[in-house]
């Protein structure tokens, strides 16, 4: 025989706020991820069937070559979506724009990236080719991705 | 559940369960981790830091304490610590939700904090549930000594 304890109310209650969280952290996790499979799906699909002209151009005139590269970022996600791309260290050589593009969820934007290499015939003929860029995406305002890399890899001699 | 009388048989059944079931997932399974990530890319940096050991051991001694003390006023603290030491751990794993990789000449970095106040949120609030919880239970208790115990069930 045993004594059998009613649960007192405010056991419930807390027990009400655990599940309360409990709901609010999967959801939180649940949305994140599915946005970010979303926006990573969406933005590699237009990266791959989109016009690679029209994606980045490079055109000289004389011996400066502005590199262009016109990105059209959707957003299929739960959240807003920021993608800025900068240069680190711009030399004198090198000049950058900074862009930065908001897209809200569900609708696209078009990210416009200016880069000039004053002098291309100095650029090519230097040791260091290299131009530190860094592309940011943020999935506001839970998680943000920095990717630093080289942009030298965008001039092309000649133009294109 | 609070004031109700527990044997030393399952005080000690569930302390031994405590210690089992802990000791595997912070000692057995990183070590085999370990072992196996090391075996599998023996260039890599990819082992389990100390830390998690340091952490496992830690949570071992609460877990069990607090298994062996259920329903006392001596396992809240200890249900809080585990708490608490989940949120120092969490914190300090993921480097305060910013981390960062560096690999032929790409660099990546992550950085998720908010995410981080929002994976940490359970395990705060379980530190605050454990003695609000005990208070809850105490006071009714008070309350049933004053106005006599429940009926008893029959089987």
């Amino acid at each position: 025989m045993q004594v059998k304890r009613k649960t007192p109310r405010g056991i419930w209650a807390l027990r009400g706020v655990t599940v309360a969280i409990a709901v609010i952290v999967l959801l939180a996790i649940g949305t994140v991820v599915y946005s970010a499979y979303e926006d990573y799906t969406a933005v590699k699909a237009e990266l791959a069937g989109g016009n690679q002209q029209a994606i980045g151009a490079a055109v000289l005139r004389g011996s400066t070559e502005t590199v262009s590269i016109n990105i059209t970022v959707p957003n299929n996600g739960l959240y807003p979506l920021n993608v800025t791309l900068s240069c680190d260290y711009p030399t004198t050589n090198v000049v950058c724009q900074r862009t930065s593009v908001d897209v809200s969820p569900g609708g696209q934007g078009v990210l416009r990236f200016r880069m000039t290499v004053l002098d291309l015939t100095e650029f090519e003929g230097s040791d260091n080719q290299v131009i530190n860029g860094t592309v940011a995406i943020s999935m506001m305002p839970f998680v943000g991705l920095t990717v630093g890399t080289d942009f030298g890899g965008f001039v092309k001699p000649g133009g294109s | 559940m609070y004031g109700q009388t527990i044997t030393m048989r399952k005080r000690i059944t569930s302390a031994v369960w405590a210690l089992v079931v802990n000791a595997i997932f912070w000692i057995v399974i990183p070590y085999y981790l370990g072992a196996f990530l090391a075996g599998r890319v023996p260039e890599s940096a990819l082992t389990i830091p100390t830390f998690v050991y340091e952490f496992g051991i830690l949570f071992i001694i609460l877990e069990v304490g607090a298994a062996f003390y259920q329903g006392k006023a001596v396992a809240v603290p200890m249900i809080s610590a585990v708490a608490l030491l989940t949120v120092v751990y969490i914190w300090y794993a993921t480097n305060g939700g910013v981390l960062g990789v560096e690999t032929s000449g790409i660099t990546l970095a992550l950085s998720f904090r908010l995410m981080l106040y929002v994976l940490v949120l359970p395990s705060i609030w379980a530190a605050i549930r454990a003695p609000l919880s005990y208070l809850v239970w105490r006071r009714a208790l008070k309350t049933e000594i004053s106005t006599g115990p429940p009926a008893p069930t029959v089987p």
